[in-house]
């Protein structure tokens, strides 16, 4: 579509505002990450300063955040890939075959991700305390699994369903089982779905702060429970906050960045290739 | 090779109600059937348990002398084209024809030979290295056809692979499919809710509705001998002039009176008695138009005219009954004249009012 020099002019006006709105507060906070303690807050702000490493060195060395990066990593990836192994299947499943009860199932899946993590906070902390699952990275990828696994099974379900159940009916008449054809012809198709799904997942379980700061404990406390240690009582430490919330950030950007083009096809149903 | 149905029934899972309901059916070795009905006549269902895509309630299915009926479909040796499906999106034309060739374990150059032949065979031999979305419609449907015969299938099957192209190119690819049945002589199973598409192609026509089979011929026994009233209906564009009579005693022989409009009844069905309530059918290929009125025959005012190229359907409205009448497009028929018709008697078709069978078959 062609649009005129006033229309585009309009557009990138109302982006450019947009971009402001999310980009301050982002280089606020970058810069901040950057400098030393006297100049975290001054007035009128500081923008040309000496950049330094303490604040990181602060949170990695004297805080340990590296534990709490580890915390974060293994809990995260783990959810997610038994969340992506146990559900795909399951939306497979689900997108094909009309069972009794598939429907009703379908609903109460999705009623999972419509509670509140502080409905089932206590009854999970109760079970855990139980199984002896508080403050073990198994316990907190469980607890992560039942939020997540609804979230796959509804999102590749979509995906499923878009694919002509004849794709595969095809390739089981051309002399292969159903499963073989599930990964030989279903699977190729849906991939940009499944990175999505595992993307959007994975921003879930990595940015997770209730579930984590109630089940978790020393050993297992993840990245956004170390961050509100940053706020204290009588002051914030905000260049720490900042350098701890840029290690939170860069990992997201920089899986994004990389499956950008699988992203977008898979967020548009492919509608954009 | 031959593949019989014996009294198979399949119902719909959902409402109990029958899909397909104590079919009988035998297609010869090499023969081209063509399955044609209205959507929702189980011909779609009954190809689809063929192919193993469904399991039948009871009932069984041979291919051969296999009895196939709880075989895989992997395992059946046929082959299927569908109607909203035709290429893997992600593999190139080469690799969606190599596709079931890779499952039979085959040499990489036993493959390439293969499939080079088959999309030869189709047409699209230039195209291989293409993507599924570098191809248009019909040549992904030819994709879809080539990947059916390199496996050389013992069935063919064919789901309504044509209905989702545009005219022009349906025309052309029934001619190749016709080609290709000629040349391999494999047996092709097609569904087909085109009629004109049935009679192009079938060597045999199988005639289906509610589940049922309506009637098994030629396209020449299905469009000139009807079995019932639904086949009547169904086959032929435009479709046959209806109307409702009774056979009355018209001195020492018989007639059909059309409520207003008496007709001889036609030598072959004197079998019938006076009273019995029928349909009289006559095709608009068995009007004839005449300059002159002569008694018998028909007078009426054209009401409508539509243009289909070579010649033009004229509806005209005599004895307060629409007749659709095709004659040349050169002809200078007018809205409001008056059209006399003939009726040829050979071909008036007389059904049974209640049970819709034909009279010419029963009596």
């Amino acid at each position: 579509m062609q649009y005129s020099w006033g229309q585009r002019v309009v557009a990138y006006l109302v982006f450019m505002v947009m971009a402001i709105l999310v980009v301050i507060p982002l280089m606020a906070g970058l810069l901040t990450a950057f400098k030393p303690q006297i100049i975290w807050v001054s007035s009128p702000p500081i923008w040309i300063f000496t950049p330094t490493l303490e604040n990181f060195e602060f949170v990695f060395v004297q805080r340990q955040n590296l534990l709490h990066l580890r915390n974060s990593l293994i809990i995260a990836t783990g959810s997610v890939t038994i969340a992506l192994i146990l559900g795909v299947p399951a939306a497979y499943a689900l997108a094909r075959f009309r069972f009794r009860g598939s429907k009703g199932l379908l609903q109460w899946l999705i009623s999972l991700r419509m509670i509140p993590p502080i409905v089932v906070v206590l009854p999970f902390y109760v079970l855990f305390q139980t199984f002896d699952l508080r403050n073990t990275h198994i316990g907190m990828i469980l607890a992560y699994l039942t939020f997540l696994i609804p979230l796959v099974i509804w999102m590749m379900r979509g995906y499923f369903v878009e694919i002509p159940s004849a794709m595969e009916e095809c390739a089981m008449v051309e002399g292969y089982s159903r499963l073989q054809a599930l990964r030989k012809v279903v699977l190729p198709v849906v991939t940009p779905g499944i990175i999505a799904t595992a993307l959007l997942n994975f921003i879930f379980a990595w940015n997770e702060y209730f579930l984590a700061l109630i089940l978790g404990g020393r050993n297992t406390s993840t990245l956004p429970v170390a961050t509100a240690t940053y706020v204290g009582r009588a002051r914030v430490e905000w260049g720490n906050l900042f350098a701890i919330n840029l290690i939170i950030m860069v990992p997201v950007i920089i899986l994004t960045i990389i499956l950008r083009r699988q992203l977008v096809k898979g967020l548009s149903l492919g509608l954009v290739d | 090779m031959k593949v019989v149905l014996q009294d198979l029934v399949k119902k719909f899972p959902a409402s109990d109600s029958i899909a397909v309901n104590h079919i009988h059916l035998t297609i010869e070795d090499g023969e081209l059937a063509v399955f044609l009905g209205p959507s929702g006549c189980g011909k779609t269902t009954t190809m689809r348990m063929i192919a193993g895509l469904e399991t039948p309630d009871s009932g069984q299915i041979f291919i051969g002398d296999r009895d196939v009926t709880y075989i895989a479909p992997k395992d059946r040796r046929v082959a299927m084209v569908f109607q909203n499906f035709s290429m893997y999106p992600s593999m190139t034309v080469y690799e969606n024809i190599a596709f079931p060739l890779q499952v039979l374990k085959l040499s990489r150059e036993e493959i390439d030979q293969q499939v080079k032949e088959a999309a030869g065979l189709v047409g699209i031999g230039h195209l291989l290295q293409r993507s599924s979305r570098q191809v248009s419609g019909g040549e992904a449907q030819r994709v879809a056809l080539a990947r059916a015969m390199v496996r050389r299938p013992e069935v063919f099957l064919m789901d309504e692979p044509l209905s989702s192209l545009d005219a022009k190119l349906r025309i052309q690819l029934r001619t190749e499919i016709k080609r290709l049945h000629r040349d391999t002589g494999t047996t092709i199973i097609f569904v087909t809710h085109d009629q004109e598409e049935a009679m192009s192609l079938g060597d045999k026509i199988v005639v289906m509705d509610h589940g049922n089979v309506q009637q098994v011929g030629t396209p020449q026994e299905v469009f000139f001998k009807p079995r019932n009233l639904f086949v009547a209906n169904f086959v032929g564009t435009p479709s046959m002039n209806l109307f409702d009579g009774t056979i009355q005693q018209n001195g020492s022989g018989l007639c059909v009176d059309l409520a207003g409009l008496a007709q001889p009844l036609p030598e072959r069905f004197q079998a019938a008695k006076a009273g019995k309530e029928v349909k009289w059918g006559i095709r608009h290929e068995a009007v004839k138009i005449l300059d002159d009125n002569e008694p018998g025959d028909v007078s009426g005012e054209i009401e409508l005219i539509e243009a289909l190229g070579s010649r033009q359907q004229v509806f005209v409205r005599a004895a307060d009954k629409l007749f659709s009448v095709m004659i040349d497009a050169l002809y200078p028929a007018r809205v409001g004249d008056t059209l006399h018709l003939r009726f040829d008697a050979s071909s008036v078709h007389l059904f049974d009012a209640q049970t819709g069978l034909s009279l010419a078959e029963a009596g």
